[in-house]
């Protein structure tokens, strides 16, 4: 449910994304996940240094003034009431960063989920002094005059997890986010090793019409086929991103079909209700009925750990490396991509008790 | 006011020409004709259903005539929508400002005529002090910059009538605007009235009071039941004679008898079961006080307005009073409490069967029962048995024709639900019986049963008064008749005074 | 009853109509039934109609309580919020055993429904801007108590609420059945039920002969919002979490088309309890059918909406019939 809000507001994001991974595909499968500060940011810079595939965006392309970050002031919009796990990681994450690196000042604001209000945190970051801006969008579209206000005084905009609507180098510098396609090819992945290439797969899609859930079914159900021949999907039901949701289909498919083996949720929330109606059905989940999931919660990666969940693939809230990483390149006056994936880690049972510890 | 001046010399302002109004093949206007002219005040009388209404909305551009036309300066005009009449000069003051309350004074005069300045925008010195200038003509200093809704209402109505006449009104009509104003704002807007008399303004007035109507017109124009049927100047009309015109009751021909179904009603002299003393509320009741002994019918007279049927929802707490009170036997009733009322054994049953009596959707016996419930009830559960004992003996007794209790009441006949009416009354033993209108809209044998029924209850003792506009009802029905005029008693008919032309007299509050 | 009253004589366009109006939605439960026993697998086994009465208690306690306030010719938005709201305040609550988070909740539930029925009552509000109001102005409490947070229930009482069974019949599902039983006496058997219907009949007729239409009104709202509230103490406990941010989301939506399928009108002055029974079974039936069958979402909002078109519609026939 939390990650329905999120994942809502990511709609837009996901299209031009799935454009960009389709470029990016074989790019995947690090186990790193982002908060060892300077390696992670190092391992994502090298990434995103790699793609001269798509198309970039330069100092000299923006019109910008080289900036030395130690001597900066940087801002960062967030978008969301921070009422769920991924805002809460994002903020943190960009906000350690920013220490980490030493910026001179660091003002941070939160829109509250309100777009008008987005807006004029970014001109008060702005008349601030702010030289340098990370936003993470509300929505694809109605910022267009926080953006003009920023590109009047050739200040750059790193844009994050939320794809704008607007002109990348042009209107922001480029944006970073995540691969939805790839993240549900992965959970197939796990799904084919955990089962053993044998399966009849549950699906729990997200909130109908959002991009995010196209991505995470497209990406599955493709894989599967490519490569899970004895694997078959018996049902696709959406589950609205919400646990109760998530419980009371899977109550129901497991009753018509009880011949069901592993079940795919969309986000970790319907993972955890279809874990309480495999209970309610007499069954051990992890066992009789294998779970799969994406986001990377606490709640659920715990679940690995105590035996009852199979696989999580990471939803990477944690911004911050990569985002200093592009912009310290970008004021080097390299060519950053304009569109930046970031790496999503992943659990499983032979690492989940070691990595329980960076779920957010 | 009747001044010198002489209306017929004047040209037409305004004129109808037998104009007909249907709805839903009810003729509400016939044939009407109307003259107006140039500084003429004309009064529009009539009663309920008259179709008073009706002709200023034709007049006003709200209703088209099917029939007749209308000539504006003696040129026919059609007012397709109420702009159109505004625009040739039409305007209308209800007794409801339509203004916007929360705009300034001045705002609101010149709504949508702003005076401009030079680059387009509205020059608010000069607005405001065009109306300062304007107001300050009908004797009116408020600050115009004042949003209007914290203004009286008087004054409100002030604005509102100079900004009509302001735009460019040949003719005001004025529907009751005396209504909730308070007698010293009264006073100023019948000085306005003078004053746009005196710039040629025709003025079309409508009003139930008749001393207003003696006080601010010079003619007359009296409508029943669609038609025009008098046509004069009112100095010369004597009161009585305008009332009975309204009620289409000749004056001479009045006589007792033979026409409803009461006996003759019998004066009481126990002591009184319910004594109201001073009942007033603003605007629609002023120190009424009457007593009622049991077995006794007490008639209350008095047009539309004169608050008959407020004096009933005094008695019984429907409405809340400003002042004064209701003993029963002696001991004092909570004020503007039904339940308080029903109580202390005083039950009203309202004008409006349809809208305020019966519950539609429920069956004969739900409503029978329904003020009675508690009492048929055991610890909050219904008990079928004590029910069915109550509606049977009503439904025998008031001989209510229904298939079985169970059935609809909305089902039934107006008469039949009036008995429902009366059944869920008696149910509650009160001691006090308040009926506003209990025959109207019921055909005649039911009509009759009632009345007897009304005759039957006062026999054994019951408290009755009735309120009816039908005058033979309340003469024979009542032993005596109170009649009220604009909110106050004007007179108390007793024993060998009951009688129509009696009635009519101090219904129209002459000198008689 | 079906059988009795399709005779085989060609009966008009308006006893077809009204043959639907009494009876339409035991017709659409019987045909749902029939074609689930062809061609749903598993439709006919004991577990899976277990499952279906325990998935629709909270859309039924809901819909029990929406129904009463339609009655009156209201409307209650506010239900899931409540929802969200009892299930906010259990984890503050569930040291103290069962009952007491169980009073807790409904005393919550209580407090919101006062205020709808104080705003309707006293004030003047209409319902549905009343209840709109502390629709959203609950969620954002429920969530500002919850701190935003999900939280785990493991209290062994509360999950056996929503889990545990006795003789095969689950306690939710009893607690359901329970309060139809009181529901259904309230309305037919006693003072106060007549006296709702007479309000939604007619308000002013109501006030006119002395009744305490005020009183009754506030009353109508505190159960509607208390039984919301029980509503959202089963959902959690059957989640095993407290969930504000979406127990009970557009929970109101489903509720009133229950109780306008199960036959009684907007327009109030009617209440059906067993009608609202069936209309919230029906509602899981279909539900049930769509998800079986794997039918996309898209198409069973379509088939939920046409299904409260057709009620309303007939019930619209039945407005005019009148």
């Amino acid at each position: 449910m939390k990650m329905n809000r999120k994942g809502r507001g990511l709609f837009s994001a996901a299209a031009c994304v799935a454009v960009v991974g389709l470029a990016l595909t074989g790019c995947t499968n690090t186990g790193t996940t982002a908060t060892s500060g300077d390696t992670a940011a190092a391992t994502d810079a090298a990434q995103t240094a790699a793609p001269v595939t798509g198309p970039t965006c330069s100092l000299a392309d923006y019109k910008g003034d080289k900036i030395d970050l130690t001597q900066a002031t940087v801002g960062f919009s967030q978008s969301e009431k921070e009422d769920n796990p991924f805002r809460i990681a994002e903020t943190q994450s960009i906000t350690d960063e920013a220490a980490k690196i030493g910026v001179k000042k660091f003002i941070k604001t939160n829109a509250q989920s309100t777009l008008s209000k987005q807006i004029s945190d970014i001109n008060d970051l702005i008349s601030q002094g702010a030289q340098i801006l990370i936003v993470a969008p509300l929505n694809s579209d109605g910022l267009e005059p926080a953006l003009a206000a920023a590109r009047a005084k050739n200040i750059p905009v790193i844009t994050i997890d939320r794809k704008l609507n607007a002109t990348a180098c042009t209107d922001y510098v480029s944006f970073l986010g995540s691969n939805f396609v790839e993240q549900g090819k992965r959970a197939a992945d796990q799904l084919i090793a955990g089962t053993g290439g044998t399966a009849k797969v549950a699906v729990l899609l997200g909130s109908s019409g959002n991009g995010v859930t196209t991505d995470r079914t497209s990406g599955f159900v493709d894989e599967i086929k490519a490569k899970g021949p004895n694997i078959t999907v018996v049902a696709q039901q959406t589950g609205d991103f919400a646990r109760d949701k998530g419980q009371s289909v899977t109550e129901q498919l497991l009753q018509s079909n009880p011949d069901i083996t592993a079940i795919y949720a969309e986000n970790d929330e319907m993972g955890l209700g279809a874990q309480a109606a495999i209970i309610a059905a007499g069954k051990t989940p992890g066992k009789d009925i294998q779970i799969y999931s994406i986001d990377g919660t606490k709640n659920a990666v715990e679940q690995i750990v105590a035996g009852a969940y199979n696989g999580v693939i990471e939803s990477n809230p944690r911004f911050g490396p990569l985002a200093f990483q592009t912009i310290k390149d970008f004021m080097a006056g390299t060519a950053v991509g304009q569109n930046v994936i970031i790496q999503d880690s992943e659990y499983d049972p032979s690492n989940a008790a070691a990595k329980v510890g960076a779920a957010f | 006011m009747t001044d010198a001046r002489i209306p017929g010399l004047e040209p037409p302002v305004l004129e109808a020409r037998g104009v007909t109004k249907r709805f839903a093949g009810v003729t509400a206007l016939s044939g009407v004709d109307l003259v107006l002219r140039a500084g003429e005040s004309m009064a529009l009388m009539g009663e309920n259903g008259a179709g008073k209404s009706t002709l200023i909305k034709v007049l006003t551009g709200v209703h088209q005539p099917e029939e007749g036309e209308l000539l504006l300066d003696g040129r026919p005009a059609t007012f397709a929508r109420p702009l159109d009449a505004q625009k040739a000069g039409v305007s209308t003051i209800y007794q409801e400002v339509n203004l916007v309350p929360l705009m300034s004074v001045a705002q609101n005069i010149y709504l949508g005529r702003e005076p401009r300045g030079q680059v387009g925008l509205i020059d608010f010195r000069r607005m405001y002090a065009d109306a300062r200038a304007l107001l300050a003509e009908y004797g009116i200093q408020v600050d115009v910059r004042r949003p209007l809704r914290t203004l009286a209402l008087g004054v409100q109505q002030m604005v509102a009538l100079a900004r009509a006449v302001s735009i460019n009104a040949n003719v005001v009509i004025m529907d009751e605007p005396t209504s909730s104003l308070e007698a010293r704002e009264v006073e100023t807007l019948f000085r306005v009235i003078g004053l746009l008399r005196e710039r040629g303004i025709a003025i079309i007035y409508v009003s139930h009071r008749m001393d207003e109507i003696y006080r601010v017109c010079d003619t007359v124009t009296v409508l029943r039941d669609g038609r025009v049927v008098h046509v004069g100047s009112l100095s010369e009309l004597p009161r009585v004679e305008l009332v009975s015109m309204m009620l289409g009751r000749s004056v001479e021909k009045v006589e007792r008898g033979g026409v409803t179904a009461f006996r003759a009603a019998n004066e009481s002299d126990a002591p009184p079961v319910l004594v109201a003393t001073d009942l007033s509320r603003k605007h629609q009741i002023d120190g009424i006080s009457l007593s009622i002994r049991p077995g006794e019918v007490v008639g209350l007279g008095g047009l539309l307005g004169s608050g008959r049927s407020e004096t009933l929802k005094g008695l019984s707490g429907v409405m809340q009073l400003d002042r004064g009170g209701v003993t029963i036997d002696g001991k004092s009733v909570r004020s503007g409490s039904v339940p308080a009322a029903i109580r202390a054994g005083i039950v009203m049953l309202p004008e409006d069967r349809k809208a305020e009596g019966i519950v539609p959707n429920l069956s004969v016996r739900d409503n029978i029962v329904l003020a009675a419930l508690p009492k048929l009830s055991r610890g909050g559960f219904t008990s079928r048995r004590k029910q069915d004992a109550v509606v049977d003996v009503f439904i025998k007794r008031l001989h209510i024709k229904v298939s079985s209790p169970d059935q609809l009441v909305s089902e039934l006949s107006g008469g039949n639900q009036q008995k429902v009416m009366i059944a869920r009354w008696l149910a509650m033993t009160p001691k006090v019986l308040l009926l506003d209108e209990p025959t109207r809209g019921i055909d005649v044998g039911a009509k009759a049963e009632v009345q007897a029924l009304i005759d039957e209850l006062a026999h054994e003792g019951l408290a009755i008064v009735l309120v009816s506009s039908e005058v033979e009802e309340v003469v024979e029905g009542s032993a005596r008749v109170i009649v009220l005029r604009d909110g106050s008693i004007e007179t108390e008919l007793r024993g060998d005074q009951v009688d129509e032309s009696a009635l009519l007299a101090a219904l129209a509050g002459s000198a008689s | 009853m079906t059988q009795a009253t399709v005779s085989l004589r060609v009966p008009s366009r308006s006893a077809v109509l009204g043959v639907f109006q009494k009876y339409g939605v035991y017709i659409a439960i019987v045909l749902l039934l029939l074609y689930n026993l062809v061609f749903t697998p598993n439709f006919f086994a004991v577990d899976n109609f277990r499952t279906q009465f325990v998935q629709v208690v909270p859309v039924l306690i809901v819909a029990l309580g929406m129904a009463l306030v339609i009655g009156t010719e209201g409307i209650d938005l506010s239900v899931g919020a409540v929802m969200a709201l009892a299930a906010a305040v259990i984890p503050l609550y569930v040291g103290y055993g069962l009952v007491p988070t169980l009073l807790i909740a409904i005393g919550v539930g209580a407090v919101i429904g006062l205020l709808n029925g104080s705003m309707v009552a006293f004030i003047g509000v209409q319902p549905i801007v009343a209840t709109l109001a502390v629709m959203v102005a609950g969620r954002g409490l429920a969530l500002l108590i919850a701190n935003e947070q999900l939280k785990s229930v493991t209290s062994p009482e509360v999950l056996a609420l929503g889990r545990d069974s006795v003789l095969g019949i689950p306690y939710s599902v009893l607690i359901a059945a329970v309060l139809v039983g009181v529901v259904a006496i309230l309305v037919n058997r006693t003072t106060f039920g007549k006296q709702l219907i007479a309000i939604g009949g007619s308000r002013r007729a109501a006030e006119l002969a002395g009744l305490p239409v005020k009183r009754i009104l506030l009353i109508v709202y505190v159960l509607c919002a208390s039984l919301a509230a029980v509503a959202g103490v089963i959902g959690t406990a059957r989640l095993g979490a407290s969930v504000p941010s979406t127990l009970g989301n557009l929970i109101e939506l489903s509720a009133i088309t229950a109780v306008v399928v199960g036959g009684t009108p907007l327009s109030g002055g009617q209440v059906k309890v067993l009608g609202t029974l069936a209309g919230a079974v029906l509602l899981q039936f279909i539900s049930a059918t769509l998800i079986k069958h794997n039918v996309p979402d898209a198409y069973s909002q379509i088939a939920q909406a046409i299904i409260i078109l057709v009620a309303v519609y007939i019930q619209r026939g039945k407005a005019r019939v009148k």
